[in-house]
């Protein structure tokens, strides 16, 4: 019940409202769609307002798409108001309901009655379809698509070309896509697909995006003096294609069906003066316009039947035909282009329908390709086409002389070297050359033929030629004659300066200071310095006016050094001026230092090298650089500046190996490096020094001592060697000396001193010698000695072990002690009353101290015993027969001899007592029988030292 | 209609139809290279597929069917296809320019070619020669010839199905010979199967 009420009051107001305004509403709304354009056309009766509210719908979804108050006009003819309206969306898409009010300021009217404009989606249309289809737009426009899906269809996906783009849905059966922005199409299109959910093509649209025609250079000229012909250029791509959607071309209204793709021309018959383009395509059109009299746009066509009335060797005519007589009286200025084997050349000639031409400085024995074009002389507009090319060959002629060059392999020996003549110069096949050898002094010559092939000749400066001629031969004829002046004094190259030369990119720049005897120029000549042997040797002339020329070679290589030099030329003779050295680019060196060899100095390393060969340089080299070589890391040790210094010495180097690198380097680097190993040794001299000062050192000590023990004999004896009385009885002895008849000298006396105190400087044992053995007593030692101090009990022995035995010390006692054992080895021969024999002593060894028997008593040890002269002496006879078995009679040694079970008799005789004996030394004088040796073996410790004291080795 | 040829047939039919089969399984790859090509030029999906019904009619190939009358309906299709490809090539424009255009536009003649030659070999292999008795296609299939109402899009669909078309039934022909062929192999694999035993085989 509320609600009824309320429902009522609305409608009151309403009403109110309505009739309050005064605006009625629009009548006879209708609505007319230009689905091409998505346009629609809304009319509708109505004359009192001048603005509408127009409201429009998607009909099934009820969805606004225009709400606005717009200006509509009545049509004063119909008396309608009519408002367009360019839909976004294909109006095929989906229904539209079109509703208008009136306004006037705030009063509206009712609104119209709902006009529907109905889409292709309505039901009784099942098929499937998508709008726009095949609609031209321009590059960059927006555009919406839709898809209406067949009756019962399920949609799936919208594809703008091969991209799947979002849609939005318009109607129950309608799903459109905006592409804004759009690119260029495809030749056939930009396809839009629509697809059902399983990937099935339902329906799609193609769209052609492009541009409008935009030519430009339109240009007409005439080639007939009578038609036109005009030309532009097609300007921007449209992406239009297709006979629906190309380019249309109509010039002064008449189409140009052949202007198609690149060939943008059109003609016309006559000349009409001016000219107006008009491209056009579905996108748009545009125009182009040209105006121009007939003269001044003269463009003659190409010449035709190219023809060669006359050939010769340096001249030719060239002839032709036009192909419109009116070019007859037509001023023309034609182009002749001559191509020979590489060199092309145009020559210009005028005249009045020319047709013919002579084309001067020609080669001879050359073949040549002539075209021809013109174009109008007067108010020239454009040349014409080129005529088809025409071949011919000019006649022979004699060569030019030949460009000769003496080039010196040493002293005596050169070259006379002539450039092979070039095409332009040989003016035809060359068939040889004649070279003259000339001896103005003797008046003669000798003339040698060679080959086409050979470029030098040998000569030998010594000989009687002074000049040499040479000429070249062709068919047509012999060349003037080349000379040059055989020297006789070879310029010395070794008082001329060298210098360096750097390659500039095209050449060698060469200057140099004027000479005075160039009268005929200069030449310079250059080759492969490091070449020693059939060079090959390049020339060039230079004016003599000029000093300076840039030499240029296809023969120049990286990495090569050239020798450059520069001669003044005269009638007389050629003078070596200047030299250069020089790379066209230094490469760095092909190889590395040759031995490369390290010496260890002590601490200090030092490394040679040798220069590295010219051929392998490629460069000037600068220095060289000195590494140490750890693992693959290079640490610089020095830079040698000086490429003459070929050695370097790294200093104070601890021991170890080390590996040092040597590169050199020129301007374009170093090379690959030297490598070599040095391990350094202990300084090895040092050692052997050291070793040799200690050995030195220690022999010296050795010597010291030696000489020390020797003199400190007695005491060094006395202090780690004293006697020992350890008499050995071997059980035999008494058998053995037996033989031995012991008497006491009846010559020797012993004068007893009855001297309770010892007093050294007195003898202790006199002996009174006999007389015949006064004469044997020549040793200096000797003579000092009293001559009653004949002291031999001294103990001779051979072999250590008798030192131990107090044989001399105390000989009476051990005499007396022998005698009472029977076993004692001590036999006291020739010792009479006291141990001391002079004649003995005297006779076998002399006495170095002197003052040991004299003075001291002779041998102290047993000079010390008291009991020394007790014991009776032998008989003289016994002194009378040394050496051979006893000398006296006292043979310690000889007793002690018979220690050894072997020791007989015999050998008693032979080895003890055959030998003399040194007192001092304890030494036998004479040497022993060696088969003695092997029974002192058990004795060979107090040997050694035994002969250390006597020096005996 | 039906043959009393068997598939045992004479030496000369059997090298025929290995020809024609190889003929076929090479016009087969032509025709999907025409079919690579046509999808490139239209950005066409790979994976989307062409709606409507089959433009080439014929009754079923049973493998029941007597070889000639296998041998017919297959004739019958391939010169539907033919002309169907007349068609799409005479109603398709030639415009752009570049090398793809001209690769496309020499795909389709030499599929053109190869198919007349593939129809006259399978003439041949008919028992009657008759290739003039073919099947023809419904009257009522007014799609033969082509959307009528200037639709780009339906003007490139058609043609898009026509080289499917051409595509399943060029492969359907070198199956169809392949399997009337004693060997079930082409002269080549026979040829080689000597030295190439246990080698896999070209299909």
């Amino acid at each position: 019940m509320p609600s009824l009420f309320l429902g009522i009051l609305l409608l009151g107001l309403r009403v109110t409202e309505s009739q309050a305004s005064g605006l009625a509403p629009p009548q006879q709304v209708r609505l007319d769609a230009d689905t091409e354009a998505q346009k629609l056309l809304v009319t509708w009766e109505d004359g009192r307002a001048s603005t509408f509210d127009v409201e429009i719908l998607r009909t099934e979804l009820m969805e606004i798409v225009f709400n606005e108050t717009v200006v509509a006009t009545e049509d004063q003819s119909t008396g309608k108001h009519q408002w367009n309206w360019t839909s976004p969306v294909p109006l095929e898409c989906t229904s539209l309901s079109v509703k208008v009010r009136s306004r006037d300021g705030q009063d509206v009217s009712e609104w119209s009655s709902q006009q529907i404009l109905p889409g292709l989606d309505l039901p009784d249309n099942t098929d499937s379809q998508m709008y726009p289809e095949g609609k031209t737009v321009p590059v960059g426009s927006n555009m919406t698509f839709c898809c209406i899906v067949k009756e019962g269809q399920q949609f799936g996906s919208l594809l703008y070309k091969d991209t799947l783009v979002k849609e939005t849905m318009l109607s129950r059966r309608t799903y459109a896509t905006t592409m804004t922005n759009q690119g260029p199409s495809n030749p056939s299109g930009t396809n839009v697909v629509c697809s059902d959910e399983k990937k099935m093509i339902i329906t799609g649209a193609v769209v052609f995006v492009g541009y409008p025609p935009m030519p430009s250079d339109l240009v007409c000229e005439t080639h007939d003096l009578i038609s036109v012909d005009c030309q532009w250029s097609k300007g921007r791509e449209t992406y239009l294609f297709g006979m629906a959607r190309q380019t249309y071309y109509t010039l002064n209204g008449r189409n140009c069906s052949k202007a198609r793709d690149s060939n943008m021309r059109c003609g016309l018959e006559q000349w009409d003066g001016n000219w107006t383009l008009v491209a056009r395509n579905l996108l748009g059109e545009f125009r182009l316009t040209d105006a121009a009299e007939l003269g001044h746009r003269v463009r003659p066509v190409a010449p035709v039947n190219l023809t060669t009335p006359e050939v010769y060797s340096w001249n030719a005519s060239v002839g032709w035909l036009w192909k419109y007589n009116g070019y007859e009286r037509l001023s023309l200025i034609c182009q002749v282009q001559r191509t020979s084997h590489s060199n092309s050349s145009t020559q210009t000639y005028t005249g009045y329908g020319l047709n013919t031409v002579v084309l001067k400085d020609l080669q001879p024995d050359e073949k040549y390709n002539v075209k021809v074009r013109c174009g109008s002389q007067k108010n020239f507009w454009k040349w014409g086409e080129w005529s088809l090319p025409l071949s011919f060959q000019t006649k022979m002629d004699r060569p030019v002389a030949p460009d000769i060059w003496l080039w010196m392999d040493s002293d005596n020996l050169g070259r006379v070297l002539w450039k092979p003549l070039t095409k332009s110069e040989s003016h035809g096949q060359i068939s040889g050359y004649e070279v003259t050898l000339w001896s103005p002094e003797e008046n003669s010559q000798q003339t040698l033929t060679l080959p086409q092939s050979m470029y030098s000749l040998p000569i030998n400066v010594t000989d009687r030629w002074s000049k040499v001629t040479v000429t070249a031969r062709n068919p047509a004829g012999v060349s003037l004659p080349a000379n040059v002046v055989i020297p006789r004094h070879l310029p010395d190259a070794e008082d001329t300066t060298i210098s360096k030369v750097t390659f500039n990119g095209s050449g060698f720049p060469l200057s140099w200071v004027a000479h005075a005897n160039a009268s005929c120029g200069y030449v310079v000549d250059w080759y492969n310095t490091s070449c020693t042997h059939d060079c090959n040797v390049e020339w060039t002339r230079v004016a003599a006016d000029n000093t300076n020329t840039m030499v240029q070679s296809s023969n120049f290589f990286a990495g090569v050094r050239y020798t450059f030099s520069l001669y003044a030329c005269s009638s007389e003779s050629t003078v070596l001026l200047e030299r250069w050295h020089g790379y066209m680019q230094e490469l760095v060196p092909s190889r590395t230092v040759p031995r490369l060899s390290p010496n260890q100095e002590g601490s200090d390393v030092q490394l040679t090298w040798d220069q590295i060969p010219l051929e392998h340089q490629r460069g000037f080299i600068l220095g060289y650089t000195v590494y140490l070589t750890n693992a693959s890391h290079l640490t610089l040790l020095a830079n040698i500046t000086d490429p003459q210094l070929t050695n370097h010495t790294v200093k104070n180097l601890v021991l170890g190996s080390y590996k040092f690198t040597v590169k050199a380097y020129n301007a374009a680097g170093e090379d690959g490096g030297a490598t070599v190993s040095i391990s350094l040794d202990p300084y090895t001299y040092w050692l052997i020094m050291e070793i040799l000062v200690a050995l030195g050192t220690m022999t010296c000590l050795l010597i010291i001592i030696t000489i020390a023990c020797y003199r400190k004999r007695k005491w060094v004896k006395k202090a780690f060697y004293p006697d020992i009385p350890e008499p050995k009885l071997p059980g035999e002895w008494g058998i053995t000396q037996g033989t031995l008849d012991v008497k006491p000298s009846p010559h020797s006396m012993v004068h007893i001193v009855e001297d309770s105190v010892w007093d050294s400087s007195k003898e202790a044992l006199v002996t009174v010698p006999e007389e015949d053995e006064e004469g044997t007593g020549d040793e200096e030692a000797d003579t000092d000695e009293p001559a009653s101090l004949r002291y031999y009990n001294q103990v001779v022995e051979e072999g250590s072990s008798s030192r131990g035995r107090p044989h001399a010390s105390d000989s009476s006692a051990s005499s007396t002690g022998s005698m009472d054992s029977g076993h004692t080895d001590v036999t006291y021969t020739g010792i009479q009353t006291s141990a001391c024999s002079l004649a003995p002593m005297a006779h076998f060894q002399p006495q170095p101290d002197a003052s040991q028997c004299a003075g001291g008593g002779g041998y102290r040890p047993q000079m010390q015993s008291a009991s020394c002269p007790e014991d009776p002496q032998t008989g003289p006879e016994e002194h009378l027969q040394p050496p051979v078995g006893s000398f006296g009679g006292y043979q310690p040694q000889c007793s002690w001899k018979q220690d050894s079970p072997e020791a007989d008799g015999g050998g008693l005789d032979q080895a003890c007592l055959g030998s003399p004996t040194s007192v001092t030394s304890s030494q036998f004088l004479l040497p022993y029988d060696t088969s003695e040796e092997g029974k002192e073996h058990q004795s060979s410790a107090s040997t050694w030292f035994h002969n250390l004291l006597t020096g005996k080795p | 209609m039906a043959g009393t040829r068997t598939r045992r047939g004479t030496g000369s039919e059997q090298s025929r139809t290995a020809r024609a089969a190889a003929l076929a399984e090479q016009l087969h790859h032509e025709c999907t290279l025409l079919l690579d090509l046509y999808r490139k030029k239209e950005t066409f999906a790979k994976e989307l597929t062409v709606s409507g019904d089959h433009l080439v009619t014929v009754p079923p190939l049973s493998s029941q069917l007597l070889p000639n009358d296998m041998l017919w309906r297959l004739y019958s299709a391939l010169q539907q296809c033919r002309n169907l490809l007349e068609r799409a090539i005479g109603r398709e424009e030639v415009v752009g320019n570049g090398e793809d255009r001209a690769q496309y536009e020499n795909q389709k003649k030499t599929v053109r070619d190869r198919l007349g030659h593939l129809l006259e070999s399978t003439r041949l292999l008919l028992a009657d020669g008759a290739g003039t008795a073919a099947f023809t296609p419904e009257p009522k299939n007014t799609e033969i010839d082509g959307p009528v109402n200037g639709s780009p899009f339906a003007l490139k669909l058609w043609i898009y199905r026509i080289f499917n078309e051409l595509e399943h039934w060029t492969l359907t022909a070198s199956n169809t010979l392949k399997a009337l062929h004693p060997d079930g192999a082409t002269p080549k694999e026979r040829g080689t199967s000597g030295r190439a035993r246990g080698r896999r085989t070209r299909r």
